[in-house]
């Protein structure tokens, strides 16, 4: 078996059994709930609030906003799960004692959860259908598609530094609560970012999501895929940034715990 | 031929406290130690807590960068070829820990074995059979979080030999098993032995080290204060005898008096129930008893017995009696 074959099966198992092994909402009713009531939940609750701030002038904003940044849920709790929970599983040691490639065990843990973010958006996309009429009858679902898999991968991006950070602190769920809800603020599910501080504005742009959202919103009022074309590729940037960033913090993490001896410290 | 190598190996933990005044505290885990495994031997490491052994262990199996030292397996340095030590090892470290356990035993395994590079059709085959060596046969399809603490350890050793490794650690295999569990644990490692793999054994327990292992050595402090065969180690001890003396509620201020009298060369105690074990180790044997029948006077006393000394007993004799 040839190395990339190798390394290959690795990132396949990895991502399998690891999603099944450590996403701690891997149970038919709590996974039920996370992908259709939460979804539900945040959508109305955005959209009938974000109307009534707005004069109900622009339903659609809010639903595709809502439904779009619900991908959050997978990429950063999910990934952070799936980073994380060898910590608490005490395998920590047991990975880190094998000779398998670093890069392939890290990044195979996010790979189901793109899928899984892609599944929740449509989810909520549908919700928005069914409820406030949102209408697809102009739409590229093509490009929809791609824009949904290219937002969810870069929110998986952000997800595996978060991840990371959940080796280093105990306290990664309060830092991941905030990151939530810096989301809903800051990457354009609710508010128009050419309505915030120039310096907010500076910090929406350095997110994943953000120009997903503006995709997502642009291909759904009837916009082209060339129309799109550019926020795809500075997305994906983005989330392949943080990806990376996140890779060189659990290198980073293995080389520190075992010059302090706090690989198992939880 | 050495398969193992360990000079002046030394390891300190430094935590900070404060949040202002931050102030650093070093503990120095392993302090200068040397040793050596031959291939194909099972060596046993012995220790109280805190002694040093998990931290050579640790050094072993490339979890822990030594501060100073040279630790090679194989002839690689631990630090500098970590990925091909980690090639030749398995280990194992006590508890339950370790495992995925909402995965079944045949998917844990099938995920370390794509960890350690095992090709598929290898370990289509090797996993059955491994769940068969450590007694798992007809439960690998369970979740793990439905076993016991003694399969989960059986499972761990599985996983220790999917890559078929050269070479084990086995950090406290035993600790927390039951004594049926434990037994058969030591049995998959005499299985072990005679597949002639090179194995580092910690333990609490020295009837384990006693009956498993060809050489031991004693760690405390830190440091080595012993290295030999079990037989050799006994020796140590061979001009003394063992006076047990079941005790009720015993004061510490009388204990610590008679490990002070003259003829008493270590004292140890074991905890039963509500009853304590006094373990005396002394030249004058049974004219010894009423010496230290009358240093317990007033106390309730229970059963009195001289004895042979056990390796035990030179290891408590090793670290100072105060095991």
């Amino acid at each position: 078996m040839n190395i990339i074959t190798k390394n290959l099966r690795l990132f396949w198992q990895g991502t399998v059994l690891s999603y099944v092994a450590l996403f701690a909402w891997f149970r038919p009713v709590t996974y039920a709930a996370s992908k259709i009531l939460m979804p539900l939940a945040q959508i109305i609750f955005f959209t009938f609030l974000g109307s009534y701030a707005s004069g109900g002038t622009d339903v659609d904003f809010y639903v595709i906003g809502n439904a779009i940044q619900i991908t959050a849920v997978s990429g950063i709790f999910g990934v952070t799960m799936s980073i994380g929970g060898d910590r608490w599983a005490g395998t920590l040691p047991y990975l880190f004692g094998t000779p398998a490639n670093r890069m392939m065990l890290f990044f195979g843990r996010a790979f189901m959860h793109i899928i899984d973010g892609a599944f929740g958006v449509v989810i909520a996309l549908g919700w928005g259908a069914l409820l406030f009429g949102v209408d697809f009858s102009h739409t590229d679902f093509s490009a929809l598609g791609l824009t949904i898999i290219v937002t969810t991968t870069s929110t998986c991006g952000l997800g595996l530094l978060m991840g990371c950070l959940s080796l280093i602190t105990a306290n990664v769920m309060f830092v991941n609560n905030t990151v939530y809800f810096l989301l809903l603020i800051f990457s354009g599910a609710n508010i128009a970012i050419d309505t915030l501080p120039n310096w907010m504005q500076a910090f929406s742009k350095a997110l994943p999501l953000t120009r997903g959202i503006a995709s997502a919103r642009t291909l759904i009022a009837g916009g082209s895929f060339a129309d799109v074309a550019p926020l795809l590729v500075s997305e994906i940037g983005i989330g392949i940034a943080y990806g990376i960033l996140g890779y060189f913090l659990f290198t980073w993490f293995e080389l520190h715990a075992k010059r302090k001896g706090t690989l198992e410290t939880v | 031929m050495n398969t193992i190598e360990v000079k002046n190996l030394r390891r300190i933990y430094r935590a900070t406290t404060g949040v202002i005044r931050r102030k650093v505290k070093e503990v120095e885990a392993v302090k200068d130690v040397s040793f050596d495994i031959k291939e194909g031997e099972l060596f046993g490491l012995l220790g109280p807590n805190g002694a040093g052994k998990t931290t050579t262990v640790k050094v072993l199996a490339t979890l822990l960068i030594p501060d100073a030292g040279e630790v090679r397996v194989k002839g690689l340095d631990i630090v500098k070829d970590a990925n091909e030590v980690r090639k030749q090892i398995g280990f194992i470290f006590g508890g339950e820990r370790g495992l995925y356990w909402r995965l079944s035993a045949i998917d844990n395994l099938r995920y370390f074995a794509s960890l350690y590079h095992v090709d598929p059709e290898v370990s289509k085959k090797r996993i059955p059979e491994l769940l068969e060596l450590v007694g798992l046969k007809g439960r690998g399809d369970e979740r793990v979080q439905g076993y016991s603490r003694g399969m989960k350890q059986r499972l761990h050793v599985a996983r220790t030999l999917l890559h078929d490794p050269d070479i084990l650690f086995l950090d406290e295999p035993t600790i927390g098993l039951d004594p049926v569990g434990a037994r058969e644990f030591r049995e998959v490692i005499r299985n072990l032995q005679s597949e002639k793999k090179t194995i580092l054994l910690t333990t609490h327990y020295m009837f384990e080290a006693d009956s498993l292992c060809e050489r031991v050595a004693v760690i405390d402090k830190g440091e080595i204060v012993a290295l030999d065969t079990p037989s050799a180690l006994k020796k140590h001890v061979r001009d003394l005898s063992v006076v047990e003396i079941e005790t009720f509620g015993i004061d510490p201020k009388v204990i610590d008096d008679i490990r002070k009298l003259p003829f008493v060369d270590a004292l140890s105690t074991r905890e039963q129930d509500h009853r304590q074990l006094l373990l005396v180790q002394t030249e004058r044997g049974a004219e010894a008893v009423p010496d230290l029948i009358a240093s317990l006077e007033g106390m309730r006393i229970g059963r009195v017995t001289v004895r042979e000394p056990t390796l035990e007993d030179a290891y408590v004799r090793l670290v100072g009696g105060k095991a």
